[in-house]
């Protein structure tokens, strides 16, 4: 029987002796993706890694060691790495009256609420189901006569935690996802994309027949004018939605930024900062998205209000961005890292409620001239406080004309801001549905955005 | 671990077309301050195997961190296992390379693993203080940085290597806040700072306290400074800016795989096709582009890369016209070249390599010094430090913000502008570049989170670039 995270995790605590406290977090990630290109695949990755990050505290100063290894040797090292990272942390910042450094302790333990988030099918991770997605992807491409590329994966990842505190928690998830770019011969491309906890609920051929009428959109070879820059109205799709709400969390609605005064909503929380019918909100077990029982201070994670109807109502905080907000601000359960992450705490699921349209095609129906877009594209804030963005359309761009997709246009660049096309949204559609990349930038933590397709009155595009 | 990286690849011999198998221990070292407090001790340390078989025109690969003989051929029954799950596809060669044998260690006088923490933080900390005192500055961080890699290859075709390197680095940045605005300013590179294929001594020359105070003056000057005009004009970048945009208008672009359609569905195309080779005009010709991972310092510099082809030098612009790719033995065989561009790199045991840049640099011109250079022109604005990066997938539009811009009037460097930014198409951008400054201006920038592949990879990537003049860009766009 193999050892469990949470039992690894307390054989790791109890390496550690010395410091004021200390917590172990072991994330185990298993996983198997398989890419293909141009109508045929390319590379096949399976993954099988566990590791164990030591955070000890010593007079109120914090240090950590991570090792992927995990017998006796391998976290005594770690253990005494912690240590002695923590103590000469403390040694040179010792302040003059004594007083301790700014770690806030680790949590006491708090009852977690379970969740529906581990296919025990899917942690299989039978690599025979992604060649079957693979073979519908490419067929249903040839049948549309455009070149398929995509990935289909799945994971299992586990998240324990042991402190001395006493919290000792363990989290199991799986992820599928699946994504299909087609490319038809105009060189035009379209894209559909799904992710669930269940593989099973992953449609390959439907996923290509989306990507290849996109692609196909107005006739195969159809060229895609280019559009004046300026502002025009846009439909939005779920992706190009879940692109900037994202942002919006990670710029805006941190607790470290708001400390800081880096938020656009410094000075703003319990204003209307958005359309009345933007409610948004990082609800960890709504139904669709890739649920979490706590953050990575072992801290449950619970519903957040962080927009209602338009007004900024909540923030984010891990502990360490609530002790500096100060104010009886408390962790909210969104530790990125144990301790809290530099960069701050973030939203991991966050859900935009849907709105009055059916879909899409509802939402385009009163623009008489305007831009639909499928997805954005290396988005990058140019000024983070007032959540300036820019980024480039991709994917399947098409123009909207007295309330109809009419035609393919070239990518556009937009150059807006994240709150700004908040302020702007008219409409949603009913249904919202998890965007995800399926993986955090290389870290198999995977998030997503529950959100709708929106209609916003104007969108700034600059190229 | 030889001998059982080469038991492994001789028993996977006879079960697939090709195999290579890689070990890697990879450590690495994060020590931050903000406001004066340390913010960040971190270390993380890995070790496994990457296994990686070739059935038909696909790659299989399992990666495991149980370093036994069981360990490694279970993961070699998952990448074969993995590569046969995949739809059949007809075998494609792979450019022929002779084995490579040896060992390659990274030049460093000092293991920053061995420099103490307290050190570290002496430095860090008096960097931090230098740029407080004036309760506009608002976030102060000072960063130190330091990677080491242990690794070995072997391959079926009788490859075994080893190589050893060591990366150091770290900045500084102010962060000055007042009213509704936020201005940053940073040391020698924003984001962290600047990383070299170096050891401790590397940090220790960035003079971090010394730049301190004038960071933290220019981040206030800039809450108060007149907003970078729009416009078409004349722009002077510095090397830290230029060496982004070398590394996602030239570097992503020459991409071979980008350019034969394989990462398209995430990293995407190029505007680039095979055909341009020696054909296609990229720029001006004073647009001297070179892969170079012999370089000293570089982060793409090695010994062989990590499909086992040795580190090589090649022209990717010359006097500007496409005079080669950032290619593999697959991608380059694909399109009738002799030899891979050697650029196959992974970020560790458990990613599969991808064509990577390596050191891509735009090579040092005749203009002198950054002051010669904007004593030279008339009308323009010189701009500084990156601050923001946007491009499309097919490399062309791309979009830059920076952290500080100076007007130029007359020759001399006149008002400091806030929010500079500006926007271009690749060919057409450096169609105007009209010079670069010389050698002794040239230097290598390093850039840490150069994102590609699935799963996600990071890796450490450098530019060498000297400051550089464009004419006729659009700037103030955002």
């Amino acid at each position: 029987m193999p050892e469990s995270p949470l039992d690894l995790a307390a054989r790791a605590l109890a390496a550690v002796r010395s410091g004021d406290g200390a917590q172990a977090t072991v994330t185990t990630e298993r996983s198997v993706l398989l890419r293909f290109a141009r109508s045929r695949p390319t590379q096949a990755t399976a993954i099988d890694d566990r590791s164990v990050e030591l955070t000890v505290v010593c007079d109120g100063h914090a240090a950590g060691a991570t090792t992927n290894r995990t017998d006796e040797e391998g976290l005594a090292a770690c253990a005494r790495a912690a240590e002695r990272a923590a103590e000469a942390t403390a040694r040179t910042r010792a302040y003059a009256d004594g007083s301790p450094g700014p770690h806030p302790g680790f949590p006491a333990p708090a009852p977690l609420r379970g969740h529906a988030g581990h296919d025990a099918e899917t942690a299989l991770l039978d690599p025979g189901r992604g060649g079957t997605a693979l073979e519908a992807a490419l067929a249903a491409g040839a049948a549309h006569g455009v070149e398929a590329h995509g990935v289909w994966t799945a994971a299992e990842t586990e998240t324990a935690i042991a402190s001395t505190s006493g919290v000792a928690v363990a989290d199991r998830l799986t992820d599928a996802f699946m994504k299909v770019t087609a490319f038809a011969p105009s060189g035009r491309s379209g894209y559909a994309a799904a992710a669930a906890t269940d593989s099973k609920a992953l449609d390959p051929h439907s996923l290509a027949e989306r990507a290849a009428a996109k692609a196909c959109f107005g006739g195969p070879t159809a060229e895609a004018p280019h559009l004046e820059p300026g502002a025009y109205p846009v439909v939005l799709e779920p992706l190009a939605v879940g692109e900037l709400v994202g942002w919006l969390g990670l710029l805006a609605l941190n607790g470290l930024a708001f400390a800081e005064g880096a938020s656009a909503l410094e000075g703003r929380l319990g204003a209307r900062v958005a359309a009345p019918q933007v409610n948004l909100s990082d609800s960890p077990r709504y139904p669709g998205t890739l649920p979490r029982a706590f953050d990575l201070d072992g801290v449950p994670k619970a519903p957040l209000p962080l927009i209602q109807d338009g007004v900024a109502d909540r923030l984010v905080h891990d502990r360490r961005s609530a002790a500096l907000a100060g104010g009886g601000a408390e962790s909210t359960g969104h530790a990125l890292a144990p301790g809290g992450s530099p960069h701050g705490p973030a939203a991991t699921n966050l859900v935009l409620a849907g709105g009055a349209a059916a879909d899409e095609r509802e939402l385009c129906r009163p623009i008489e001239r305007g831009v639909y877009v499928t997805r954005l594209w290396y988005t990058n804030p140019v000024r983070p406080k007032e959540t300036l963005l820019t980024g480039v359309t991709r994917d399947g761009t098409f123009l909207i004309e007295d309330g109809e997709v009419t035609r393919p246009l070239a990518d556009l660049r937009f150059t807006d801001r994240v709150l700004g096309v908040l302020e702007r949204a008219q409409e949603l559609s009913a249904r919202p549905v998890l965007t995800s990349e399926g993986e955090f930038y290389g870290r198999r933590f995977a998030t997503g955005v529950v959100c709708p397709a929106m209609r916003v009155r104007s969108l700034r595009f600059t190229g | 671990m030889r001998d059982l990286l080469t038991e492994l690849t001789q028993a996977a011999a006879a079960r697939c077309d090709y195999a290579d198998a890689r070990y890697v221990r990879s450590r690495s070292e994060s020590i931050a301050t903000r406001n004066g407090e340390v913010d960040e001790v971190e270390r993380h340390e890995s070790e496994g195997v990457g296994v990686r078989v070739r059935r038909g025109g696909g790659w299989g690969f399992a990666a495991t961190r149980e370093l036994t003989r069981t360990g490694l051929e279970v993961a070699l029954l998952r990448a074969l296992e993995v590569a046969e799950a995949q739809p059949g596809s007809p075998a494609t060669p792979l450019a022929p390379e002779p084995p490579a044998h040896g060992r390659y260690d990274s030049p460093c006088e000092r293991d920053p693993f061995e420099v103490s923490i307290e050190d570290k933080l002496a430095v860090l900390l008096a960097a931090d203080d230098g740029m407080r005192g004036d309760a506009r500055v608002a976030v102060t961080r000072a960063h130190h940085l330091a990677f080491a890699e242990d690794s070995v290859f072997a391959s079926t075709e009788g490859a075994l290597c080893e190589q050893f390197i060591v990366d150091c680095g770290g900045g500084i940045a102010a962060t000055a806040v007042a009213g509704g605005e936020t201005q940053v300013r940073s040391h020698p590179a924003s984001f962290r700072g600047d990383v070299a294929r170096a050891g401790y001594e590397h940090f220790a020359e960035l003079a971090l306290a010394e730049h301190a105070p004038r960071v933290a003056e220019e981040a206030l000057a800039l809450l108060t400074a007149p907003a970078c005009p729009s416009g078409r004009t004349t722009l002077l970048l510095d090397g830290g800016q230029l060496a982004l945009q070398v590394h996602e208008s030239v570097g992503h672009a020459t991409e071979l795989d980008r350019v034969l359609g394989s990462e398209a569905s995430y990293a995407g195309t190029s505007f680039l096709s095979p055909g341009d080779l020696d054909d296609r005009r990229y720029g001006s010709p004073r647009m001297h582009v070179t892969a170079d991972a012999t370089v000293a310092g570089g982060l793409g510099t090695f010994g062989w890369d990590d499909e086992g082809v040795a580190a090589r030098r090649v022209d990717l612009v010359r006097e500007g016209v496409l005079r080669g790719f950032l290619s593999s033995r697959e991608s380059a065989a694909g399109i009738g070249l002799e030899r891979s561009g050697g650029c196959m790199r992974a970020s560790g045991f458990d990613r599969q390599p991808v064509v990577r840049m390596t050191n891509v640099n735009l090579e040092p011109g005749e203009a002198g010094s950054l002051a010669d250079l904007v004593a030279d022109t008339d009308r323009g604005v010189l701009m500084e430090t990156n601050r923001s990066w946007s491009i499309d997938s097919r490399r062309l539009h791309f979009q830059f913000a920076t952290e500080a811009a100076w007007e130029i009037e007359g020759g001399e460097r006149r008002r400091l502008l806030r929010n500079p930014s500006y926007a271009g198409v690749t060919p057409e951008f450096w169609a105007g570049l009209d010079a670069v400054c010389s050698a002794d201006e040239w230097r290598l920038w390093g850039v840490i989170n150069c994102g590609k592949g699935e799963p996600g990879q990071t890796m450490r990537v450098s530019h060498g670039t000297a400051p550089a003049r464009f004419r006729d860009v659009q700037v103030g766009v955002a």
